[in-house]
């Protein structure tokens, strides 16, 4: 396949990216003649930023599917979605960190997060395995610096370090698979593999062993079991906005770049039947051991965090169907979970930023002290656990309906007994904050920024049932390029 | 498949290869332990207060900042031995990955990172 490396139109394809460079390195000069009393206001400028390049990012298509800069990158509707649901969230935990009273965010902060977006954006929009590669690490580097950002709590070092370290690991194993499909396809861009694979002139063993080196960087991303030994610790130990940032967007990143890979390359395999099989047993046992361990948490950030790997099993389950219909149903749950999350994690800094710790006893009587804060909790728990009529039962419904039609009949079993495990935990978050505290409570006010952020994120839990059908029938029409 | 094979034996000849001389010198060697050889420097000269210590973090900003020149002198040589064959972006490309790399060095600056404390 030739292609040029360069041309002006292909810089309209990486809009966001470039706009994202740009706010990172406003935020960066800014932070340095600010004085530090006007530290706190960066967050306004910062989701400012976000906002404008959330609203850009349709640019980023170029009006039909093509790939650019020589086949590194494809320009496709998808891409500019996930560049807007990863501004979107990026915008969203900004506002966020300001009402964090444990966090102090400077420019550096704000501009990490610029920078693992553009890094994310373009793990999605890969098509080339050194790009692939690239992007993880932009994104990874990002996320171990923001994990350590508060350096006076060992918690969140700790976090930092440990994220680092595993992290460093996957993505070397990953260069390793990398390697070899270098090495004897001479060939780093996906549709090139993909041709050699599909013409059978690799045995199909080789391409499984590739494809389990490889799923090493990418489910790390993802959190996928065994690769999500990491998260528990690095969930809690991080600054909750940060938690909130990584738990969504990293991983849908991840997802989006393990069915690119799927569906481009090793679904063109004359036997891919071992793979998808492979994929399904991980994507359950993701999901029963989050909700084990999610079961017996004291702490709502560590419940969260074994939730956010459950969840990422149930997206999993959608990838396992390799189809148009699972890939629509995966961006669209990748879509409500970020906005779900991040209302569950708004009220969790709000909650400890006056009980100064995450336990889930500090919830007890939420509902007197601050009712809309309670019905936020609910409604984003209710969605988490797939409760009609929030979004997340939409999804829930498409990932499992995507997975049915192809095949996997005692997968989606064994899904909605999951389901139904979680929803014990779910509901004994909004007992707790439903339950009438018995000494006397102070009212708890929310912050004009959370404010938004709990405005937006559940207009868009509700927004994601209502709208559904429109919603639906655009991602459809952009994974149909895949295909 | 033979040539899989080949592959195979290779493998399991590097592993030896790999393996052997520390086991080797692990069972050959004589083992006479005494405190001297204990010691940090076999040379025999005491050290100066503790061992563990930790370094200056600060060795690593300047590591950081030197990166900055660094990366701008092995990217810029091909461009530069290219730079009359090449149409006007790379030009304009060069410039603003100069001026980014500007911007790093003004960034470490203005921090006062680059007084060494």
């Amino acid at each position: 396949m030739e292609q040029e490396i360069f041309q002006l139109s292909y810089l309209q394809a990486i809009v966001p990216e470039l706009l994202l460079l740009v706010v990172g390195l406003l935020l960066l000069g800014v932070d340095l003649v600010l004085p530090e009393a006007r530290k706190r206001e960066l967050s306004v400028w910062a989701a400012a930023g976000f906002a404008i390049v959330a609203l850009a990012s349709p640019l980023a298509y170029l009006g039909e599917p093509q790939f650019v800069f020589g086949g590194m990158i494809g320009s496709e509707p998808l891409n500019a979605i996930f560049a807007f649901i990863f501004a979107m969230a990026a915008f969203l935990v900004a506002l966020l960190s300001r009402d964090d009273e444990r966090l102090e965010p400077s420019g550096v902060y704000y501009a990490l997060i610029a920078f693992a977006v553009i890094g994310m954006d373009l793990m999605v929009a890969a098509t080339d395995f050194i790009m692939l590669y690239l992007a993880l690490e932009l994104t990874g580097l990002s996320l171990y610096l923001l994990s350590a950002y508060d350096r006076r709590s060992r918690f969140s070092v700790e976090a930092g370090m440990k994220y680092f370290f595993y992290g460093s690991v996957a993505s070397a194993v990953m260069l390793y698979g990398i390697t070899f499909i270098a090495g004897l396809t001479g060939q780093t861009l996906y549709l090139g593999v993909r041709y050699l694979f599909a013409s059978a002139v690799m045995p199909a063993w080789f391409g499984m062993g590739v494809l389990v080196l490889i799923l090493a960087g990418v489910g790390f991303k993802v959190a996928m079991v065994p690769l999500h030994t990491w998260a528990p610790d690095v969930y809690e130990g991080a600054p909750t906005p940060v938690t909130a940032f990584l738990s969504v967007t990293s991983k849908a990143a991840g997802v989006m770049a393990l069915m690119r890979l799927l569906v481009w390359i090793w679904g063109s395999l004359p036997s891919h039947a071992e793979m998808t099989s492979l994929i399904a047993a991980l994507a359950i046992v993701t999901i029963t051991l989050g909700n084990l361990f999610a079961l017996r948490q004291k702490s709502f950030k560590r419940l969260l965090a074994y939730s956010s790997i459950t969840q990422a099993g149930y997206v999993l389950v959608g990838v396992t169907a390799l189809s148009p219909m699972g890939l629509t149903a995966v961006g669209f749950y990748l879509a409500i979970y970020a906005v779900t999350n991040i209302a569950a994690f708004t009220v969790l800094v709000l909650v400890s930023n006056r009980s100064g710790s995450d336990w889930l006893r500090d919830f007890v009587g939420l509902q007197q002290r601050s009712p809309a804060l309670a019905l936020a909790l609910l409604v984003a728990l209710l969605s988490l656990g797939g409760v009609p009529p929030f979004a997340g039962f939409v999804g829930k419904i498409l990932l499992f309906a995507a997975a049915l039609k192809s095949g996997f009949v005692w997968l989606v079993g064994a899904a909605l007994a999951n389901v139904l495990i979680s929803l014990y935990y779910y509901l004994n978050a909004v007992r707790m904050a439903y339950t009438r505290a018995e000494e006397p409570v102070e009212p708890l006010s929310i912050p004009v920024a959370s404010r938004w952020v709990l405005v937006i994120a559940t207009a868009g839990i509700i927004l994601g049932t209502i709208l559904a059908y429109p919603l639906y029938h655009l991602l459809e029409r952009a994974a149909m390029v895949w295909f | 498949m033979s040539q899989y094979a080949l592959i195979g034996v290779y493998l399991i000849i590097a592993l030896i290869f790999g393996v052997a001389p520390p086991l080797l010198a692990w069972f050959l060697s004589p083992k006479k332990p005494n405190p001297y050889k204990g010691e940090v420097y076999e040379s025999g000269i005491k050290t100066f207060g503790p061992t563990w210590i930790r370094f200056k973090p600060q060795y690593y900003l300047f590591a950081l900042a030197f990166l900055v020149f660094d990366v701008e002198a092995a990217l810029l040589l091909p461009w530069a031995v290219a730079y009359l064959w090449l149409p006007l972006y790379a030009v304009i490309e060069a410039v603003i990955f100069i001026l980014i790399l500007v911007f790093g060095l003004v960034y470490v600056w203005r921090r006062g990172w680059l007084t060494w404390m």
